[in-house]
């Protein structure tokens, strides 16, 4: 079972989705979760704070985006082994392609449910291990 | 009944930040009109169609989806520079961001939305092929001689309800527009290479044939849909969190100072009552009071709202109608900062949407008459809002032809609604304040897009319940400007008590222009009614007794020279007892004639306040 104590940054400028995904982790037993409404506050999030252990981010974002995120995250030494799940609202394949190269650890498409997030939520942690 | 059953909560948060998020995407396609390239304002309109599509997928709103993800694959091609904008590729696009509210709509009333307008659909595909509507890379405003064609159309579309405009508007954007021989406008259409060529008339009817014939029982809800548009109110609010901090700390000092109370009350009850303690209780008191001030202004604070929320919807209205009548207006906003208390917020966007429909549709000239009278081809309207001293004024003006007060009194005589002695007893600003009577329309003919049986007196109404006022001004020729004077808040009255035998009233002090006494002697009788002369000006003088239908007392020792609206009368009252800022509660469900609601006196008394205008028209009868 999940580590309810795991601290999850969650990224996305719109506050309604990032309740959606606040509840779908809640409804997996994630309770320690943290919110940033773009890129440039998540990674400041990530460089203050120092001790989150897993990112939910969304890709299209004002000032900066997931992607873009992303990017910093890996390049940063501290900061690159972060597990990071990406949202977004599409399958297209390039993006899927982009963001793979880009050190994501999973891709997740909106709407998706609490099973789906589940399932990419294990398989992230089972390559980790 | 409710497709969203579990779900109420996320759906509120999403209509609510959504409805922000489609109005602030409605303010940058205005922008873009002026701008079409600009990245960054087609950056925020992809992220808001996209933002918006997220959302709407865990809703399961299927045909928002659908209908958002279009759009944002436009704005992609767009900011990519894979297409360009032209004017009826734009309406196309605004047509589209007209459904979705739409579909808001439907969604704030638990109803999954239906799939949009095919020709929406449409033309948003075709759009996406390349086959664009464009002729010129530089998009240019509608061409002007071509708006009578589209607004006789739209005329004859407006009689289907109004949201058949954007719709039609998409078939003339995609069509006629673009042709070069629009500005003929006689002409047949001619298509350009590439472009969509779609036979008007078959598309009007399968548009009109989806909502009404192909879809069964659809009709009834689509019908009703329409007609539920505005039932739609927020019911939540934003408030800045340094606000609520505000109000949790001066609430932690209140129960700071009740302790300090109830200690001192022990003292007092067990028969301490040396000078110390009557200093501390004192104090506490003092303490209290201004604790408790500070707390009504914390609490009303939360519920002041910018008055830009409501003013951003307008460009947009302005821009749709103008376009309908053919003439090129400009709504420009300021003071969009200013805080109104969110219930104003509400119910002033009725009289504010007449206003700014008035404006262009009345208030500018047509382009002919513009260019006859050396004017700028383009129209300017300026809708602002400040603040002065407890007062909101927001105001709306135009540069167009102005009201001249002599054709204005002619009009109503016309009318009967006065007669030729009462009108030309009437000055400038009289003849002007006509405009506001049940029954008054400048236009010979109410048109389609400023009818819907609203008029300028029902702004007036709306405003007067706000306890505001308005005001014309008018230059002929040069342009008229609407000013509405709104007090900061409704929640808190200053009112000055009357007595009357021993019953306290109240009325609003805004009202109370002077206080007198008043005396048998003092009056006149003329012509059966009790007056007064009060430096040189006649005024009746009216008995509160007498207006409330209590016996009169004979006692009247004082007088309130009230100013309602235009009127002034003295009201008599057998004394005063004092003046108060009170809390008004509203009484909701039984509401006497001439009560306006209810509040305690600091003696703990019921006091009514009163409706003065309300009795005097009672009085009237």
């Amino acid at each position: 079972m999940a580590d309810p104590n795991l601290k999850i940054l969650v990224v996305d400028d719109f506050s309604t989705m990032r309740r959606i995904v606040r509840n779908l982790l809640k409804e997996l037993g994630f309770a320690n979760v943290h919110e940033a409404e773009d890129g440039v506050e998540g990674l400041n999030k990530l460089r203050s704070e120092g001790n989150f252990e897993f990112v939910v981010s969304d890709w299209n974002m004002p000032n900066m985006t997931g992607i873009e995120m992303l990017r910093a995250i890996r390049a940063d030494e501290k900061l690159k082994h972060l597990p990071l799940l990406m949202v977004t609202a599409e399958a297209k394949r390039e993006n899927i392609i982009e963001a793979a190269q880009a050190g994501a650890s999973g891709y997740v498409v909106k709407p998706f449910t609490a099973a789906t997030l589940d399932e990419k939520l294990k398989k992230i942690f089972a390559t980790m291990k | 009944m409710n497709d969203f059953t579990g779900m109420e909560e996320l759906l509120q948060d999403f209509l609510l930040e959504a409805s922000d998020l489609l109005a602030d995407v409605d303010s940058k396609l205005m922008d873009l009109e002026k701008r079409p390239d600009d990245k960054n304002t087609l950056n925020v309109i992809f992220r808001g169609f996209h933002t918006i599509k997220g959302g709407a997928g865990f809703l399961n709103a299927t045909e928002l989806v659908t209908l958002c993800h279009l759009t944002e694959n436009l704005f992609d091609k767009l900011r990519n520079a894979e297409l360009q904008l032209s004017p009826g590729l734009l309406d196309v696009i605004l047509a589209a961001t007209g459904e979705v509210r739409l579909m808001f709509n439907d969604l704030g009333r638990g109803v999954q939305p239906q799939s949009a307008p095919q020709p929406i659909l449409d033309a948003l595909e075709a759009a996406l092929k390349g086959n664009a509507v464009s002729l010129s890379a530089a998009p240019a405003p509608a061409p002007a001689p071509a708006a009578p064609v589209i607004s006789t159309a739209l005329q004859a579309a407006a009689e289907k309800g109004p949201d058949w405009n954007a719709l039609y508007q998409t078939l003339v954007g995609g069509v006629a527009t673009p042709a070069p021989v629009a500005a003929t406008a006689t002409a047949p259409v001619v298509v350009a290479e590439g472009e969509v060529v779609v036979d008007e008339e078959k598309l009007k009817q399968s548009a009109f044939g989806r909502r009404t014939e192909d879809v069964p029982g659809r009709s009834a809800a689509s019908a009703s849909r329409r007609e539920a548009e505005p039932a739609a109110k927020d019911n939540t609010i934003r408030v800045d969190t340094d606000r609520l901090d505000q109000v949790l700390n001066l609430s932690g000092e209140i129960g700071l100072t009740k302790n300090r109370l109830t200690h001192l009350r022990n003292d007092i009850l067990g028969g301490r009552s040396d000078a110390d303690t009557l200093k501390s209780l004192d104090e506490s008191v003092s303490q209290l009071d201004m604790l408790v001030i500070n707390l009504q202004n914390a609490v009303m604070n939360t519920r002041m709202q910018p008055i830009g929320r409501l003013f951003k919807k307008y460009p947009r209205l302005a821009r749709d109608l103008a376009r309908q009548l053919g003439k090129d207006v400009e709504l420009v906003l300021s003071g969009e900062e200013t805080e109104i208390d969110k219930t104003m917020i509400e119910d002033l966007n009725d009289p504010l949407v007449h206003l700014v429909r008035n404006s262009v549709d009345h208030g500018v000239e047509s382009a002919e008459e513009r260019a006859a009278s050396g004017k700028s081809a383009k129209s300017m309207v300026y809708l602002s809002a400040r603040q002065e001293g407890d007062h909101i004024l927001i105001s709306i003006q135009d540069d167009g032809k102005g009201m001249r007060p002599e054709v204005i009194r002619s009009k109503a005589i016309e009318k009967g609604l006065i007669t030729l002695e009462e009108a030309s007893a009437l000055d400038e600003s009289a003849s002007l304040n006509l405009i506001f009577l049940p029954g008054f329309s400048t236009k010979d003919e109410i048109s389609s897009v400023s009818g819907r049986g609203v008029g300028m007196d029902v702004v007036k109404t709306n405003i007067s319940k706000l306890n505001g006022m308005i005001t014309i001004d008018s230059a002929p020729g040069t342009g008229s400007t609407f000013t509405i004077s709104l007090p900061l808040t409704l929640a808190i009255l200053p009112v000055l008590l009357l007595r009357l035998s021993d019953q306290p009233f109240a009325v609003p002090l805004s009202m109370v222009r002077e206080i007198m006494s008043v005396t048998a002697e003092g009056q006149q009788l003329i012509s059966g009614r009790p007056t007064m002369v009060v430096r040189g000006e006649v005024l009746p003088v009216r008995s509160l007794a007498s207006l409330i239908g209590w016996p009169d007392s004979g006692q009247s020792e004082v007088g309130v020279l009230m100013q309602v609206g235009n009127q002034s009368f003295i009201l008599s009252a057998d004394g005063f007892a004092g003046h108060d800022d009170v809390v008004i509660k509203s009484l909701d469900t039984f509401r006497p004639q001439g009560v306006a609601g209810v509040t305690m006196s600091s003696e703990g008394e019921i006091v009514l306040i009163l409706d003065i205008k309300e009795l005097l028209g009672e009085g009237n009868h």
